[in-house]
């Protein structure tokens, strides 16, 4: 039984590390998309949508990460009142964060997926000079969200599980 | 009367959710969320969903990736190495001797990261252990670093300029070079004070102690970087690039350079890739909260009623700066520069203006004010990262890091007194 979470465990990981890849990828596609723009411009081209398509892939590069960030303990907190409670009670606070970020993250995860819904359903454009399908990139952001969610909860999970021993913990984290 | 109890569950909930060690970026969800709930009858997670779209998915952030990229890049270059051996030979005859190295690196250095915390640690991994050796007095050492590493969000480009430029709408490229003049004056209000410390004390004995680290010829090293930073900032301040194709003439030159100096390997691309992809994450996120609760806060009435009340107040606008200048203080002893900034703004920013001070200036003195909360204690991100360097305790680094914070005072003051300082050069750059 143990061993079958163990492997979940790692498989969670890749899909947050793969995820992060792809949010890389997106930070290189704004860097490309910024220099075609100024490229155009100086040949006096225009290329429709050059803006649009940047914003999009900032959102990937941002949505995409969320869950490689916190799986690295990216995101930043203030961690003056926990890091003077010892281990015990630090357990409980830790329980207490990641619950109201898996809480706020399913909220997060929900709407989006339901705003990429009614995107699709009732077939909006942007408004820009792309003209593309809302729903496509707004699905990113969902897909990056729903990541988040799985990665938060799996970290709630994991420190449910660990609760630390007495007197001394046992050191897995 | 009902409203203010409702503001104060409100504000409370904030302050528990950030003060109990909820990630901030999630604590400013969470809130506006309670806050839709508490003011509105509104469907609030549609509301969540498309405020947050919106405020990400926008062309002028994609500055903030972009520029923190080229940090990372630039980072994992011998560049600290090179801002030692190649500012002391030209710094260290000034009375102060290799101390104004500290100030001088951590002014290049900001240029290039927009982070206050790795300026000091960079520039202090090299300087700290020379000055040691050369017998310079402790204090003055923690004191010059702590101080001088503020800088990094005066001088661009200031990853929190271009996140108050997002948050309030005003134009990034004027922001940038609103804070070169105004972080040259810290420098030189620093170097000034070491100058002076030096005269005064007599400090550093010629004996031996004052002696230069690297040779002339080392100050070539430094040029590629100069000229890179330069470039970034002309090609805003001509009209020829916005802020985010700056930063992406920025990212590419940052990897020729690295690749001149050979610290360009595989292994060395990915991870700063990686870095920039996680640190922006983190950003965007917070952003991304902060968007969402701007929405709640103009369903509070709390930033419309709190500038009424400041505006009924009749205050001169240098005892609201200095008020403004406490408060932020205040809230650094809890939060980093970024969250100050977006946490407040949504209140601060319709006070500012019904106030009637020019944004781009509100920038700069923002900056200055959420840099000295970083050197005050108990909580200063810049003392943390000088404690974990130096091994002195808290009490002794607040005490060096003293005056370099009365001196930010005076740049406010400054600041006040001549606010052209942050808003000449922006008014005859060429716009586009």
């Amino acid at each position: 039984m143990q061993s079958v979470f163990f492997t979940l465990d790692r498989v969670l990981k890749k899909l947050y590390l793969l995820s992060g890849y792809a949010a890389a990828t997106s930070l290189i596609i704004i860097a490309i998309l910024v220099l075609l723009s100024i490229v155009s411009r100086m040949l006096s081209i225009y290329i429709p949508g050059l803006t649009e398509y940047s914003g999009y892939a900032m959102v990937s590069a941002s949505f995409l990460a969320l869950a490689y960030t916190f799986d690295n303990h990216g995101h930043i907190r203030v961690e003056l009142a926990i890091s003077r409670l010892d281990e015990a009670k630090r357990w409980y606070a830790e329980i207490w964060c990641l619950s109201v970020a898996t809480l706020v993250a399913m909220l997060l995860s929900f709407y989006m997926s339901k705003l990429v819904y009614w995107s699709w359903r009732f077939k909006e454009h942007s408004e820009g000079s792309d003209a593309i399908l809302m729903w496509k990139p707004q699905s990113i952001a969902a897909i990056g969200s729903c990541i988040f969610s799985i990665c938060v909860l799996h970290h709630l999970i994991k420190c449910v599980a660990n609760r630390p021993k007495e007197p001394v913990a046992d050191g897995r984290t | 009367m009902e409203e203010l109890s409702l503001i104060l569950v409100f504000l409370s909930v904030l302050f528990f959710l950030l003060g109990s060690g909820v990630w901030i970026a999630v604590s400013l969800i969470a809130v506006a969320w309670v806050g839709m709930a508490l003011f509105t009858d509104r469907p609030i997670g549609d509301a969540m969903a498309t405020t947050i779209w919106g405020g990400s998915s926008s062309w002028t952030l994609t500055a903030l990736p972009l520029f923190v990229w080229m940090g990372e890049i630039l980072f994992r270059t011998k560049l600290s190495e090179n801002l030692f051996k190649g500012l002391s030979p030209l710094l260290w005859r000034l009375p102060g001797g290799l101390l104004h190295v500290n100030i001088a690196g951590c002014t290049v250095f900001a240029a290039i990261s927009g982070s206050s915390a790795a300026t000091v640690a960079t520039v202090g991994k090299m300087s700290i252990p020379e000055l040691r050796t050369r017998k310079y007095p402790e204090r003055m050492i923690i004191g010059t670093l702590a101080g001088a590493g503020t800088l990094g969000l005066l001088i661009p480009p200031s990853i929190t300029l271009i996140i108050y430029g997002v948050t309030v709408n005003e134009s990034i490229a004027q922001l940038f070079i609103a804070g070169i003049l105004p972080g040259i004056t810290l420098a030189l209000l620093f170097m000034g004070y070491v100058a002076i410390w030096g005269i005064v004390t007599g400090e550093p004995k010629k004996s031996g102690d004052l002696t230069e680290i690297g040779r002339l010829k080392e100050v070539v090293q430094l040029i590629p970087v100069i000229v890179l930073i330069t470039g970034v900032m002309l090609s805003i301040y001509l009209g020829f690039a916005t802020a985010t194709e700056a930063a992406v003439l920025g990212v590419v030159g940052a990897l020729i350079l690295a690749a001149l100096q050979r610290s360009l390997t595989k292994e060395t691309f990915f991870a700063a890739l990686m870095g920039a992809t996680r640190t922006s994450c983190m950003i965007a996120f917070i952003l991304a909260g902060s968007t969402f609760l701007s929405l709640t806060m103009g369903f509070t009435g709390l930033p419309r009623t709190l500038a009424e009340w400041i505006g009924a107040l009749q205050l001169s606008p240098w005892l609201l700066i200095f008020a403004l200048l406490a408060f932020y203080i205040i809230l650094g002893c809890f939060l980093d520069g970024i969250s100050s900034v977006v946490l407040t703004m949504a209140v601060i920013e319709p006070m500012a203006r019904s106030a009637g001070f020019d944004m781009i200036w509100f920038g700069i003195f923002l900056m200055v004010a959420v840099e000295m909360a970083q050197i005050t204690p108990p909580v200063g991100f810049n003392l943390f990262v000088l404690q974990e360097m130096t091994g002195k305790d808290m009490a002794f680094i607040s005490r060096a890091a003293l005056p370099m914070f009365l001196l930010m005072i005076v740049a406010v003051g400054i600041l006040l007194a001549f606010p052209q300082l942050a808003t000449y050069l922006p008014g005859i750059m060429v716009q586009r």
